[in-house]
């Protein structure tokens, strides 16, 4: 299009040339956008700085390059034009988005880190969290092993609540708690993380774990362009073993294994290379007063298991538009994402690692019973293939997240605004176990399954925000609002057994001919809840030196007791400019903060303070079942109510320093916190039977009854620093380094004041498991102890192949039942965090890796805690031997022989990429790139995966959170994985 | 217009801080609140409420890990031997076999919580409709059950009335329990059903409660009841609807429902009341084909090689166990194709009594499986089978008991003799401790009151296959820690 009018420009225009050189270094600068002001017209300059234009003599030229402050010079009659480009000590005048607004990085007083996209975790990344795993000091992402379809557990500062929200509150473009389904990584502008509490107070009861605010990318501001950027890649995965190696054949058999006569690799059997590939396209652009961005992704992730993967689709819509010169300010943000995925049983990596190598996959001697597959009737032993084949998991789930604000200027420093969020999803999901299938669907004849389940959470949010000069260089401003939130769940599923035939899986339960009793189900439910919340920030700014913020927010919440449903949260943070003070030489910045802040949590469900009588059993009145006049289900009260439960806090106290030095190339923050959570909301066993003094009249008809139990404590020191644009020759380095050494959770107390108290818990779901292991917890919480210590025998040695066990002492023989003898083995938690990056720029090139490690926590193997002694069970279960396994023939019994340090440093990912050098006026930028994932480990943990365990995956609510450090034998083995992808953007 | 804007922004605010700042109420979607269930109009309500309490006691019972499960491995009729890494459980199984458990052990606290759950859901109930007097009267005899068996396994335990309020009740002693069990029954006696109902309590079952606290209110109290016991049984025997039917397995059916036999059974059925999974407790992985069952059993539990020696061969009851030969439902031999090299019967399955230790390497096949209970064809892990409590059979012997230790030794040799008939085996012409407890042993077998004849006959210390001789306070289970820290004022059992 630019080649129509190109004629009539010619004829004005001559050649401006020049050299584009940096102001710290006097050095060229390649790749400087040099562009025509208000045109689409524009090129960059060379590997030495050099560029060359053709403009006329009323353009003017606008450089900009990232990490430098944009100069514009009117051309004029100049033919040459030398342009010093001053560094951009941008991170100083940087607005940092802030809960209800955003701040100039220079005023903020609490603990805040923000993170941009060239920080970004690279790679085939495709949930918006995992971009900043490791990135920021304090915040932990892990998702340990490689299942495309799980999770990630999130955790900042450690452990803050044990509760539903342990992971910090994720605010997407000002919608508190939104899906993060709803955002492709590939739109996100700006992720800031609210690390203390005087941050986060602002957010009063959702806080308690940080906050994570997630900024879209907006719409254009450069009048008439449409910008449009495509990319796209391919990733592909191969499976990593690590230390953990199930014996071959041969060695089965030597170790006494049972012999079927043939030799599988179970593993390799149900693993391919897995192939991932994204496309992403995006439309930009402003005209008038509007702004608009659409974007369009789309993701399918292979796993590493034949047959489980997921596809995504994700739109994103933002529309901006302002009227009344500026005064009135609309935005429309709408995403819809659709991730479609299927699964396989979860134990399948455990069974192939403990299936029988010398077992063939298929054998027809059972073909109308368990179908083309080897099996035999042990106990706990399934043919992987066979399972992978013949029970089938997946589903569907929609997200659809709008938000509508209006801001208007009311005075020229009082803005009100408004927002309406509804964030609603809604899966549909299938389970199918094949009539062949030995585990579960033989025995009753095949069954099927299908669940659905919708939310829908609406929050109305109303603020104004008044600023104003109360005294000469005294600014202040306020912020008041109000917010609703009204949550909805609702769902229903069906389960049938008993069918004819496989083929229509999950899709005809109507042919499944048994509804009632094992393996069926039919439920339905709702749950609503409402949190209304009021909230007020001051502000106060003397001359740029001084800085003073306090909030406060108030919550009532509909789950509470009758008169324990409102909190207060609130927070006070102080700051002074050091410099501003004093001449401080090469220091640009030296900020020294304080803050303090009250924090909440809301419980894991809403009905928890009231009485109510669930459905208990089927009740035949006349015991026959030939009639059904008389059946009902009666309703019974499962769940003690607690008519006085009320908010837990978190109290916590952050000093920090953010420095600058020389001309603002090193910056960097340190930070120590201390935080203090007290009431946590815990189920705690209560004297069943006993008359319940939380509800008089009522009885305890559950072991548990949820209350305001235990405090804990933890703090930490964090530091973050950055060099910027090291020069190495020609080559420009910048690495940033962050680290967190934690002072790890202790438990302060376990008693509600003056009521019931405990001295330790350990919960029974941390036992091992079956076979053999299923009434032993392994974790002890007691009070005035860490969090998370493992419970138990010591190994003591090995006489005659058989081991013996000794107490805390480490020699006194004990009998390993005795659990009065048991020591503490280990610790789950880590001491300390560490990420590191290195970005290099050579010319057109540029490269990053990225080092990340945790350090001092301890990991329970599981494989290694069933499999590894050569004891009854080697004949059946194939074993596990590392470099560490001792000749034990006794059977194994939990104790430290299993317990390992899993301490590591992983080159988590690293990128080489090469921007194109290109004449083509409309191509902005095109960019090819190589990325990989999980090089490299270094640890001398022999399980899958040395990654923090925080909860423990087999177990839900409560116990999930006190059991952490357990490798549960279901983990998902860990990947590699290869990107190849590249982007372009077009004017 | 500027007025109106602060005017206008003032409104705002002001609406927004007052909503903003309102008490939002928690609605219910799915479950009832007290109120709802005490203004009910639906006339079934009441039964079927009290069918839940009945569902609780049903729902603790016959599980792995349960009231039963303790009473069973405690005793020398049951155990769960160790077979290499499956079955250890940290040690619990063989705790409780040689008699050296203590207060942590998690299957003593379900027991615990299960008797307790079921007195939260009674005394709730009792307050929700505390005008329905025989309603009323059957909850409070049904409590006196749970009572029973708490006085058995624990002895001295807190007592929780409908109208108690303190929320953690002391201990009280156990004769004092044995008090408050005997004035429950003689209080609500009278306004119980003298119909066989058998599912719910009745005249005759509460009689059978009585005649089992009175039997052992020696060891209960240290005060012998022996003639109330007699009066107890004579009632029942005497006048109650009750008779022994002529095959000992009908009892034991999946369909006993019309057992002629049973005074009180728990009603368990695989879709509405589940819990009774004792198909899967002792049947070996391959016994899925004996009797296509839904889903693969555990092979735990089986009995010792001596108690299955104390029947006679032409005892019709000696049919309680696997034994032997498996088979298929087809009638193919069942393998075992990794079987250990150590076992002598190798990969055809074959159930021995005798088993080749307790731990650590159990053989797989070892162990006469219990066999008592029909396992139907196509069974869940839920079995239909009812559960005897109170059986005519155990009053016949409870009686002979009480006429031999009355010292009547020919009246008591009448009421075996009835016993032993219908099993098919000769009348004794003599009694004495030995030969009564053996009796009750075969008769009786994995009833679950096992634990407490022995304790009455003064065996419970004594050695057997595995176990040396174990203290007296053994006889007594240890009160749970974890009820010890939930409720500071229970006083734990001496010895532990």
């Amino acid at each position: 299009m630019s080649v129509g009018f190109q004629g009539t420009l010619l004829a004005q225009t001559r050649t401006v040339t020049g050299t584009v050189t940096g102001g710290d270094d006097g050095l060229g600068i390649p790749r400087v956008n040099v562009t025509v002001k208000g045109t689409t017209r524009g090129v960059a300059t060379d590997f030495d700085g050099n560029y060359s234009i053709e403009v006329s003599s009323s353009e003017t030229l606008v450089y900009s390059f990232i990490g430098y402050v944009s100069q514009e010079i009117a051309v004029g009659n100049q033919s040459t034009i030398n342009v010093v480009l001053q560094p951009d000590y941008a991170e100083l005048d940087e607005v940092v988005v802030v809960g209800y607004g955003s701040q100039e990085k220079k005023e903020i007083t609490s603990a805040v880190a923000s993170i941009k996209p060239e920080d970004f975790n690279k790679g085939n990344v495709s949930d918006p969290t995992q971009l900043l795993a490791g990135k920021v000091a304090g915040l932990s992402i892990t998702r340990p092993g490689g299942d495309p379809n799980g999770g990630f557990n999130i955790r900042l500062r450690g452990v803050s609540t044990f509760g539903a929200n342990a992971s910090p509150l994720i605010v997407l473009d000002g919608v508190p708690g939104a899906d993060l389904a709803n955002v492709d990584p590939n739109d996100i502008a700006s992720i800031d993380v609210l690390k203390d509490a005087s941050a986060a107070a602002i957010y009063g009861a959702r806080a308690s774990s940080g906050v994570i605010l997630i900024t879209t990318t907006k719409g254009g501001s450069e009048q008439g362009v449409t910008n449009v950027s495509v990319g796209s890649f391919v990733a592909v995965d191969n499976l990593v073993l690590n230390k953990l190696k199930p014996l071959s054949a041969q060695e089965f058999v030597a170790r006494g294994g049972t012999d079927f006569g043939s030799e599988t690799d179970w593993i390799e059997q149900i693993t391919r290379t897995a192939v991932s590939q994204a496309t992403n396209a995006s439309v930009s652009g402003s005209f008038g007063g509007t702004s608009y961005r659409a974007s369009v992704n789309w993701r399918e992730n292979q796993g590493i298991v034949r047959g489980i993967g997921n596809e995504r689709l994700n739109t994103r819509l933002n529309l901006s538009h302002s009227a009344i010169n500026d005064r009135l300010r609309l935005n429309i943000n709408a995403a819809v994402t659709n991730r479609d995925f299927t699964a396989r049983n979860s134990q399948l990596f455990r069974y192939a690692v403990v299936y029988n190598p010398t077992a063939p996959v298929y054998s027809s001697d059972r073909l109308a019973e368990v179908g083309p597959f080897f099996q035999r009737d042990l106990f706990d032993f399934y043919n992987p293939e066979a399972l992978r084949q013949q029970q089938l998991f997946g589903g569907s789930r929609k997200t659809i997240l709008t938000s509508y604000r209006a801001e208007f200027d009311i005075l020229d420093n009082l803005t009100a605004a408004v927002q309406y969020n509804q964030d609603r999803f809604s899966e549909l999901n299938g389970s199918f176990w094949s009539r062949k299938d030995l585990q579960l669907g033989l025995g009753n004849r095949g069954i099927a399954e299908r669940i659905t389940n919708t939310g829908n959470v609406q929050i109305v949010t109303g603020t104004l925000n008044y600023s104003t000069e109360i005294a000469d260089g005294l600014n202040m401003t306020v912020l008041l609002g109000g917010e609703q939130q009204k949550r909805s769940y609702e769902g229903f599923g069906a389960r049938t057994r008993q069918f004819l035939f496989d083929s229509n899986t999950w899709n005809n339960l109507g042919a499944g001919a048994v509804r009632l009793g094992n393996n069926t189900n039919v439920y339905s439910y709702k749950n609503e809840d409402i949190l209304n919340s009021a909230f007020a920030r001051l502000n106060f700014n003397y001359q740029g030196t001084y800085f003073l913020s306090a909030s406060v927010r108030q919550e009532s919440f509909s789950g509470f007791g009758e008169n324990e449903k409102t909190g207060y949260f609130p927070s006070v943070s102080a700051g002074a400019e050091l410099t501003e003070i004093a001449d401080l030489g090469p220091v640009n910045q030296l900020k020294l903060r304080v803050s303090y802040g009250i924090t909440g949590a809301l419980p894991p469900s809403a009905d928890l303070a009231l009485g109510v009588f669930e459905n208990g059993p089927r009740i035949d009145l006349d015991g026959d079942p030939t009639t059904s006049d008389d059946v009902y289900i009666s309703p019974q009260q499962n769940r003690n109510p607690n008519k006085l439960l009320k908010w837990e806090t978190r109290k916590e106290f952050n000093v920090g320093v953010d420095f600058a030095l020389f001309d603002s190339k090193i910056t960097g923050a340190v930070e120590y916190y201390q935080k203090n959570v007290e009431d946590l909301l815990f189920p705690v066993t209560v004297p069943v039977g006993a008359p319940n003094p939380f509800d008089p009249g009522n009885f305890n008809t559950a072991g548990s009854t949820w209350v305001n139990l235990a405090d804990l404590s933890s703090g930490g020191f964090e530091f973050v620093a950055s060099y910027n644009g090291i020069a190495l020759g020609p080559v420009s380095w910048t690495p940033s380094i962050n680290f967190t050494i934690y002072d790890k959770t202790t438990i302060e107390s376990l008693s509600v004041e003056g009521g019931i108290g405990f001295d330790f818990i350990r919960p029974q779901g941390s036992a091992p498991g079956s076979p053999g292991q299923n009434d032993n917890p392994t974790i002890e919480n007691r009070v005035g102890a860490t969090l998370g210590n493992f419970w138990g025998p010591r190994l003591g040695g090995i006489e005659n192949g058989v081991a013996f066990y000794v107490g805390p002492d480490g020699t006194t023989r004990i009998d390993p039942n005795d659990n009065s003898q048991y020591s503490i083995l280990g610790n789950a938690l880590p001491d300390a965090d560490f990420g590191w990056n290195n970005s290099f720029v050579y010319g057109d090139w540029d490269m990053s890796f990225f080092l990340r490690g945790s350090f001092g926590h301890q990991l329970y193997n599981s494989f290694r805690g069933f499999y590894e002694n050569q004891d009854a069970g080697s004949n059946t279960w194939n074993s596990v031997t590392t470099d560490i396994t001792p000749e034990i023939t006794s059977a194994p019994i939990f104790s430290d022989q299993f317990i390992e340090d899993a301490s590591f440093i992983r080159l988590d990912n690293m990128q080489v990429g090469y921007n194109v050098p290109t004449n083509a006026d409309w191509i902005e930028n095109l960019r090819f790139y190589v990325a990989a994932q999980n090089l490299f480990t270094i640890t001398n943990y022999t399980g899958i995966d040395p990654e923090v365990r925080w909860t423990d995956q087999n177990q839900g609510g409560i116990g999930a959170s006190l059991s952490p450090g357990l490798e549960r034998r279901d983990t998902y083995f860990q990947t590699r994985t290869f990107t190849l992808g590249f982007t372009v953007n077009i004017k | 217009m500027s007025r109106l804007n602060k005017s206008l922004t003032w409104f705002a605010a002001i609406v927004l801080l007052v909503s903003a700042c309102a008490e939002p109420e928690q609605e219910i979607f799915n479950g009832y609140t007290a109120e709802e269930l005490a203004t009910s109009d639906n006339a079934a309500l009441t039964d079927v409420l009290k069918a839940s309490a009945y569902q609780r006691i049903i729902g603790t019972w016959g599980g792995h890990n349960s009231l039963w499960s303790i009473h069973e491995v405690a005793s020398d009729e049951a155990v769960i031997a160790q077979k290499g890494g499956d079955w250890f459980d940290g040690g619990l199984w063989l705790r409780m076999h040689r008699h050296e458990y203590n207060p942590q052990e998690g299957a003593i606290n379900n027991g615990w919580a299960y008797c307790y759950t079921a007195i939260g859901d009674i005394n709730l109930l009792l307050q929700q409709y505390p005008d329905v007097a025989a309603l009323g009267a059957e909850l409070r005899v049904l409590r006196a059950l749970v009572y029973l068996w708490l006085i058995d396994a624990w002895g001295n335990v807190p007592i929780v009335l409908e109208t108690d309020d303190d929320p953690t009740p002391p201990t009280v002693s156990r004769a004092e329990v044995f008090n408050f069990i005997e004035s429950s029954i003689n209080d609500n006696i009278g306004l119980l059903t003298r119909d066989n109902t058998k599912t719910t309590l009745n005249y005759w079952s509460a009689k059978m409660i009585l005649a089992k606290l009175y039997l052992n209110a020696e060891v209960y109290t240290g005060t012998a009841r022996l003639a109330d016991a007699n009066a107890a049984l004579n009632d029942v025997i005497n006048n109650g609807p009750f008779s022994l039917e002529n095959n000992y397995f009908a009892n034991f059916s999946t369909n006993n429902g019309g057992s002629s036999e049973n005074i009180l059974t728990l009603p368990y059925d695989q879709d509405n009341a589940g819990g009774f999974n004792l198909g899967q407790m002792t049947g070996h992985y391959l016994t899925q084909f004996t009797f296509d069952l839904q889903e693969q059993p555990w092979n735990g539990y089986a009995s010792l090689e001596e108690f299955y020696n104390a029947y006679e061969d032409g005892d019709a009851r000696k049919n309680s166990f696997l034994v032997g030969p498996q088979f298929s439902s087809t009638g193919e031999r069942l393998e075992d194709s990794s079987a250990e090299d150590a076992d002598p019967d190798g990969p055809p399955l074959t159930f021995t009594p005798e088993i080749n230790e307790l731990e650590p390497n159990s053989l797989r096949q070892a162990g006469a499986r219990i066999g008592k209970f029909e396992f139907q064809s196509g069974a869940a892990q839920s079995l239909s089978n009812d559960f005897p409590i109170f059986r005519y059979g155990d009053a016949l012997l409870m009686k002979a008991e009480v006429e031999w230790r009355l010292g009547n030794p020919g009246a008591a040799l009448n009421f075996v003799n009835q016993v032993r008939a219908r099993a098919g085996v000769d009348p004794l012409s003599a009694l004495d401790a030995d030969i009564l407890l053996a009796e009750r042993g075969r008769e009786m077998f994995a009833e679950g009151w096992r634990r407490s004849d022995l304790i009455r006959f003064g065996k419970y210390g004594d050695t057997w296959w595995e176990k040396g001789p174990s203290d007296d306070f053994r006889a007594l289970f240890p009160i749970p820690q974890q009820q010890i820290d939930a409720n500071p004022d229970l006083t734990q059992n001496p010895g532990y």
